[in-house]
């Protein structure tokens, strides 16, 4: 994993996204990856409630009767002849994590700036594989996110109805500051 | 096609992207969903966010490829199913990408590429139904776009 960059110097973890969560009080919704080689290691990003969607669409594979935003910029590529090679979650500053999205065409390389979640609502469509660097794993402040995502799994794995009810409560049980927030937007 | 406004529909919980031709005889009202209009009067506003929304985003992949958005075009309206195409040049060759008439527009807008409506569609789509809503909207209507 990560062998392939060509930046030696940025070592990658590859990641898959695991599902998109709903905070019900908030416009938002968090995205949480999960290591692709299934160590136990959440990775949650905030995200807006648009931008989930958009994830979610592609999580779920469902067909919609127009292109979504996502898919225009897919078909763009598929006439531009280019691919997404990968996208990579390489730098966080101030709480707000920063993509990157690596493109070819014909040999030709680009790099594009992005957020998370456009990047990976693009990689979800063109099944392009995802990475964080281990800079950004060793930097983010997980404590009381690791806390709080494993009380999600335990009541998830008992019961499934009950995931968005108990999702709503922790929500609002927990104050801002208890959980450092990281998002993409800031 | 000039870009005539973006106002809030409380009857639908929609935006409507309203469009005008170039002499305002012809008005062409576009129902969109609130991140689209979000897209759009972002655009519209010359607001830089602090990092690239959606149609940013897109126009740094057209951009790192040196692929130039010509012109939109609206297509067709057609009960809750809208069409555009963007025309794309690319390496001296032209390209039609089918779109949603929302992202077209927020595309359009930030390559300052030029909107038309097929005749057939602004015939179709009369604006007397517009103006029909315009008459019944109140001023407090207006500039709910921040909410």
């Amino acid at each position: 994993m990560g062998q392939t960059d060509p930046a030696p110097q940025q070592r990658l973890v590859e990641y898959v996204v695991d599902r998109v969560l709903d905070e019900t009080n908030t416009d938002t919704k968090i995205l949480v990856l999960a290591r692709q080689d299934g160590h136990l290691d959440s990775f949650p990003i905030w995200i807006g409630s648009a931008e989930g969607h958009a994830i979610k669409l592609a999580l779920d594979t469902t067909l919609t009767p127009r292109p979504m935003s996502h898919d225009l910029v897919k078909s763009f590529m598929e006439h531009l002849n280019v691919t997404v090679r990968r996208v990579v979650i390489g730098d966080v500053k101030n709480s707000t994590y920063y993509a990157t999205v690596y493109l070819e065409n014909n040999g030709v390389e680009r790099t594009v700036d992005a957020r998370p979640s456009d990047a990976i609502s693009l990689a979800l469509r063109t099944r392009a594989p995802l990475y964080v660097s281990e800079d950004v794993l060793a930097r983010r402040n997980t404590a009381n996110l690791e806390s709080w995502l494993a009380k999600q799994d335990v009541k998830s794995s008992t019961k499934q109805p009950e995931v968005q009810d108990s999702c709503v409560i922790r929500c609002e049980g927990a104050r801002k500051d208890d959980v450092d927030l990281f998002t993409e937007t800031s | 096609m000039h870009l005539k406004g973006l106002m809030f529909d409380p009857y639908n919980n929609a935006y409507i992207v309203v469009l005008r031709d170039e002499d305002g005889h012809e008005m062409l009202p576009i129902w969109v969903g609130k991140a689209e209009a979000g897209a759009i009067s972002m655009a519209l506003e010359n607001v830089a966010p602090p990092r690239p929304m959606t149609h940013d985003f897109m126009k740094s992949i057209l951009d790192a490829y040196d692929a130039k958005v010509i012109s939109v075009v609206i297509t067709d309206l057609n009960e809750n199913t809208y069409f555009a195409k963007i025309h794309l040049m690319y390496q001296d060759s032209e390209y039609t990408v089918d779109a949603r008439p929302s992202d077209a527009i927020a595309l359009a807008l930030r390559s300052n590429a030029p909107v038309f409506a097929k005749e057939s569609v602004l015939n179709k789509q009369s604006s007397e139904e517009l103006e029909q809503w315009l008459e019944n909207l109140k001023p407090e209507d207006f500039g709910k776009l921040d909410s």
